[in-house]
């Protein structure tokens, strides 16, 4: 366990409320460059702490961090690094560290700096985690990070349609990458029995050998090729230079599309090695290398030739770990780094060139030179590492490159076209980089010339270090303490010993030959350069992701059309819909084959009373169909759900009948009421056609839900796995003799607490909707309402005299219902609603504002909110004894309170007195707001139906 | 037995869709009511035992099952509420619309 790994991503990830919390201060150019130069010292911080590390990596040790994260599903956050993982965290916080010093240069004018740094530090946790990442899972969960993080960097300008497009081309292609990916992750987790990196290369061979290997091959690979770009999956890459240039320089170039390449070169111990593999990355790699390297030469956009020569770069690299050689591994690494040092340099020079100039179009530039002379000593060095050029680090990068194409590989022919390919390759390459530096800095001066300006000491000082970089680690007489680095990174990668020496001259050997080849022949393409561009052709390859991109996106804007005309706003259809679409579930996934009827079912001892109770339930629901006047049909329903209680009583289920009858009472008091405040807009007697055609979906609904419920009672398991647990348990672990009231208070009293926020929250609801939560008091014909009752000026006083006796009645038959609600039926809930019920009474008879008035404890939101506090207090308190929250625990047994019998102190009373005030409050609410006479916001007046 | 209360079930569920897809806002209320009754009634008689007693420890006797009924507990409780939001929301509309059919409900119309 080694704490210290999680230091560098606590300070990469601590700068992104430090930047969110700039947002309000950074008023002046000044201070925003201020915030860059000073955010830039956490990145910093990083780099010392990796870099302490290195001792410890180039002597070949792996400090891992394993915290568990969901051990039950094996997955745990999981830090390792090793060499491969090292180079990588120092390239993302030593680059880091510039582009955010950078950033603060290049948006000082920018009002949504802010948001731009703290994304780019969420972006530089998420790289720093995926490349540390100790197994597949942690790395999955970083590797989205960053995918979302570029999103947003991409379109950072949010009014820019184009930045908008590209960002979401670009969520689109490396998300669908990202689902393939976790889908391979999830079959070689499976297949090794691991998710640990360790654990997958020790199941190496069993992977390779794995029935599912191209499956999984398949999968990780469209990952990783949309991650780093690779043909076709490229053209998000170009299109992301919409993004502002740190970005550009950091994400699209320097890092997060060498995600890909990471991932390929830390699976290949794993999965690496095969003629597949092989075949796969080489061929991938070939094609996206010479399509970088050509299409990079035509470009009028300074970033847009980065770009592609970026792609170009990402296919050599992807080429290079197919081979799976250790003088691949070598180049690999040392390509990785010379790439990121002087393509991150060229980057922040040509955003230099962008701001001092006011463009970064190729056509308006030219003869920069004088007016920026530092930014072009770090353009030209850079570019010279990327034409590589001796004494520079792609000097290095190319003659290492060259190297393993003349090495022998399985294949002759592939050798070939690898040294051919590679040579041609690096003179477009050449020919790109003198490109960009003419086009920029020498020659005629350009439209845009007579304004620009050098940029300051600081921004120019970003693109410096990567360039000076780039001449040192190449110049000094052999950096033994680098090699061996790189080697250790390489052999992370190649899973056996690797060799690596950075001398720049060895010898005259066929790569020096081969790179002077090279090297003339891009001269010669440079000065024919305008020739080269005629070869441009319209159907041609490199278009075909962006054309299947169009075609998949269109096809999803077609379907959405189709699926809105569908939706024609008729609610009655949508029912008609949904119900089609369940009933055909049921019968496509077969829940309605009809059993063998079970003979002997006859009618049980008392069934009769069962029978007249299900036909009254069900002729009372008809009758509620037939019946023309409203009322009257609400009665017939009232006599339906009674008699479907009095069925639940006989079962017996004496709890639920209980609550069943005080629901429909209370449905119907709520039907009954809104009935009241129902406009009667012109009469719309159905005619018969209509009727028929209501008649079909219920028919049809009627039938198969017969059949589902004739299925479901014949073949139901007669014996419960989970019944007798609570039946052995009620007593022994909760003091009840009640099962049921066990199970809904204590067993599962979690449900139950939810149950009764979602019946506070819909009594709230009804409140705010109907508008009685407004306080003040109602005006004009309103008040008048309000305080003669809500059953009219005239009631009996027979009426009064029973809403007088009903409330105390209802109060003690909750109390008793809340005292033995564990040993008896009733609980909290019919307590609850009884209360409200009687309250409900008050409110017909002496209207609501008489009820209020005297009835000073039925304040619904104090009750709802004192309900709550105390079921949550109740679940609480047991844990002050040492309990689990929400465990039973029975007070005045353990105070030793003389208590008559059948009653218990604890909290499975406590509990059931929340309930019920929480219901009264809740079930007062609603009521209150429905028997209120304010009148609803009726249409055209505040808000248009429209 | 199970055959009865299978076509009351049914029954039931048929008379809730019809009322459901009436125009008025009533009868679409009252047939909501109806389907959770069907639906509740259907799920406490899937119980794995067909009680003589209450599921009371204190009661002698085959206990009927105590698990559905706790669960339909719940379920009833829940649709209660959901059902007055939802009866709120359709006065709200009927209020709007100066009407009681819900065919002139046209918000969700394009």
């Amino acid at each position: 366990m080694d704490w210290g790994l999680l230091l560098p991503l606590i300070l990469c990830a601590a700068g992104v409320p430090l930047a969110a919390a700039l947002g309000a201060d950074l008023r002046s150019a000044r201070a925003v460059r201020i915030a860059g130069a000073a955010l830039a010292l956490l990145p910093l911080a990083a780099v010392v702490a990796l870099a302490a590390r290195l001792p410890e990596v180039v002597s070949g040790g792996a400090p891992s961090l394993v915290l568990p994260w969901m051990p039950s599903a094996g997955l745990a956050f999981s830090l390792q690094v090793d060499g491969l993982g090292l180079l990588f965290a120092l390239l993302v916080t030593g680059i880091g560290a510039l582009v955010v010093l950078y950033s603060g240069f290049y948006l000082d004018h920018d009002p949504a700096a802010p948001r731009f740094l703290a994304t780019l530090m969420a972006f530089m946790t998420s790289m720093l985690g995926l490349v540390m990442a100790g197994d597949l899972f942690t790395l999955f969960v970083f590797w989205e990070g960053t995918g979302i993080a570029s999103f947003l960097l991409i379109a950072h300008r949010r009014d820019d349609p184009a930045a908008r497009r590209a960002a979401l081309k670009a969520l689109l292609v490396t998300g669908a990458g990202g689902a393939a990916l976790l889908a391979g992750f999830a079959l070689l987790a499976h297949a090794a029995g691991g998710t640990a990196f360790d654990a997958l290369r020790a199941a190496g061979d069993g992977l390779r050998d794995h029935r599912l290997y191209p499956v999984m091959l398949g999968l990780v690979a469209a990952g990783a090729f949309s991650k780093s770009a690779q043909f076709p999956l490229h053209t998000w890459l170009p299109d992301a230079m919409a993004a502002p240039t740190p970005a550009s320089a950091y994400l699209h170039s320097a890092t997060m599309v060498k995600a890909g390449i990471y991932l390929m070169a830390r699976l290949n111990p794993m999965l690496g090695g095969t003629e597949t593999w092989f075949w796969l990355l080489s061929l991938t790699g070939f094609a996206t290398m010479l399509l970088g390297a050509y299409r990079g030469l035509r470009r009028n956009d300074l970033k847009a030739v980065l770009a592609y020569s970026t792609v170009g770069q990402l296919g050599v690299l992807m080429m290079l770990i197919g081979q799976d050689t250790a003088i691949a591994f070598k180049a690999m690494v040392i390509g990785v780094l010379a790439h990121a040092l002087y393509k991150s340099s060229l980057f922040m020079a040509a955003g230099i060139v962008d701001h001092g100039a006011g463009t970064r179009d190729l056509r308006r530039l030219g003869g920069l030179r004088r007016a920026m002379p530092a930014t072009f000593v770090v353009a030209l060095i850079a570019a010279l590492s990327m034409a590589g050029l001796p004494p520079l680090a792609g000097f290095l990068a190319k003659e290492t490159l060259i190297a393993t194409a003349v090495h022998p590989s399985d294949s002759r022919a592939f050798d070939l076209a690898m040294t051919a390919g590679t040579v041609l390759a690096g003179a477009l390459v050449l020919a790109q980089a003198a490109t960009v530096i003419h086009r920029t800095f020498l020659g005629r001066a350009g439209s845009a010339a007579s304004r620009a300006h050098e940029a300051p000491a600081l921004m120019v000082f970003a693109p410096a270090i990567p360039a000076a970089a780039s001449l040192v680690f190449a110049l000094l007489p052999e950096p033994a303490g680098l090699a061996a680095f790189l080697a250790q990174a390489a052999e992370a990668a190649h899973g056996a010993t690797v060799k690596v020496s950075l001398a720049v001259w060895a010898g005259l050997s066929p790569p020096l030959l081969l790179g002077g080849v090279a090297m003339s022949l891009g001269v010669a393409v440079f000065l024919h350069r305008r020739r080269a561009r005629d070869l441009e052709g319209g159907g041609a390859p490199w278009t075909w992701g962006d054309r299947a991109y169009e075609v998949v996106l269109r096809g999803v804007d077609a379907a959405a059309a189709a699926m809105v005309r569908v939706q024609d706003g008729r609610l009655r259809r949508y029912l008609v819909v949904m119900l089609a679409a369940l009933g055909g579930l049921l019968v496509l996934f077969g829940a309605v084959p009809l059993p063998e009827a079970t003979p002997g079912g006859g009618v049980p001892p008392g069934g009769w009373v069962r029978v007249f109770a299900a036909l009254v339930a069900l002729g009372a629901a008809l009758a509620s169909a037939r019946l023309r006047d409203d009322l009257l049909a609400v009665l017939a329903l009232a006599a339906s759900g009674l008699s479907v209680a009095l069925y639940i009583a006989l079962e017996p289920a004496v709890d639920v009948a209980l609550v069943q009858v005080v629901v429909d009472i209370l449905t119907t008091v709520v039907l009954v009421l809104a009935l009241r405040r129902l406009p009667r807009g012109p009469a719309h007697e159905p005619r018969v056609p209509e009727r028929l055609r209501g008649a079909v979906p219920a028919i049809a609904a009627g039938v198969v839900m017969a059949a589902v419920a004739y299925a479901a009672l014949s073949s139901r398991p007669r014996e419960s796995v989970v019944t007798p647990f609570y039946e052995a348990n009620a007593v022994a672990r909760t003091g009840a003799s009640d099962v049921v009231g066990a199970i809904v208070v204590d067993f599962r009293g979690y449900d139950t607490l939810i149950e009764i926020t979602v019946f506070a929250a819909a009594g709230l609801g009804v409140a705010m909707l109907l508008g009685a939560a407004r306080r003040g008091r109602p005006a004009g014909e309103a008040r008048a309402a309000a305080t003669v009752g809500v059953a009219g000026p005239r009631t009996s006083p027979f009426l009064h005299l029973l809403a007088w006796v009903v409330l105390p009645l209802a109060l003690m038959m909750a109390a008793t219902r809340i005292l033995y609600g564990h040993d008896q039926p009733g609980d909290g809930f019919t307590a609850g609603v009884t209360v409200s019920l009687g309250v409900a009474l008050w409110h017909a008879v002496f209207g609501l504002a008489a009820t209020r008035r005297r009835l000073r404890w039925a304040r619904p939101r104090a009750l709802i909110g004192a309900g709550l506090v105390l079921a949550m207090a109740g679940a609480a308190a047991p844990v002050l004894a040492g309990q689990a929250f929400f465990s039973p625990f029975d007070f005045g047994h353990a105070v030793g309170l003389p208590l008559p019998p059948g009653v218990h102190f604890g909290t499975a009373m406590v509990f059931e007195l929340a309930i019920c005030l929480t219901v009264l409050g809740s079930a007062v609410h609603g009521l209150e707001s429905l028997g209120g006479a304010a009148p609803l916001p009726a249409a055209g007046k505040k808000e248009d139906a429209r | 037995m199970n055959l009865l209360l299978a076509l009351a079930i049914g029954g039931l569920f048929g008379t809730g869709v019809h009322q459901l897809l009436r125009r008025s806002v009533v009868r679409s209320a009252i047939g909501l009511v109806i389907l959770s009754n069907a639906m509740n009634l259907l799920l406490l008689t899937t119980g794995a035992y067909d009680g003589a007693v209450a599921a009371y420890a204190t009661l002698q006797g085959t206990h009927s099952d105590a698990l559905p009924q706790a669960l339909i507990l719940t379920a009833i409780v829940i649709s209660m509420g959901g059902f007055s939001f939802v009866l709120a929301l359709l006065l709200l509309l009927s209020a709007r619309h100066r009407s009681d059919d819900i065919d002139r409900f046209t918000e969700l119309r394009h």
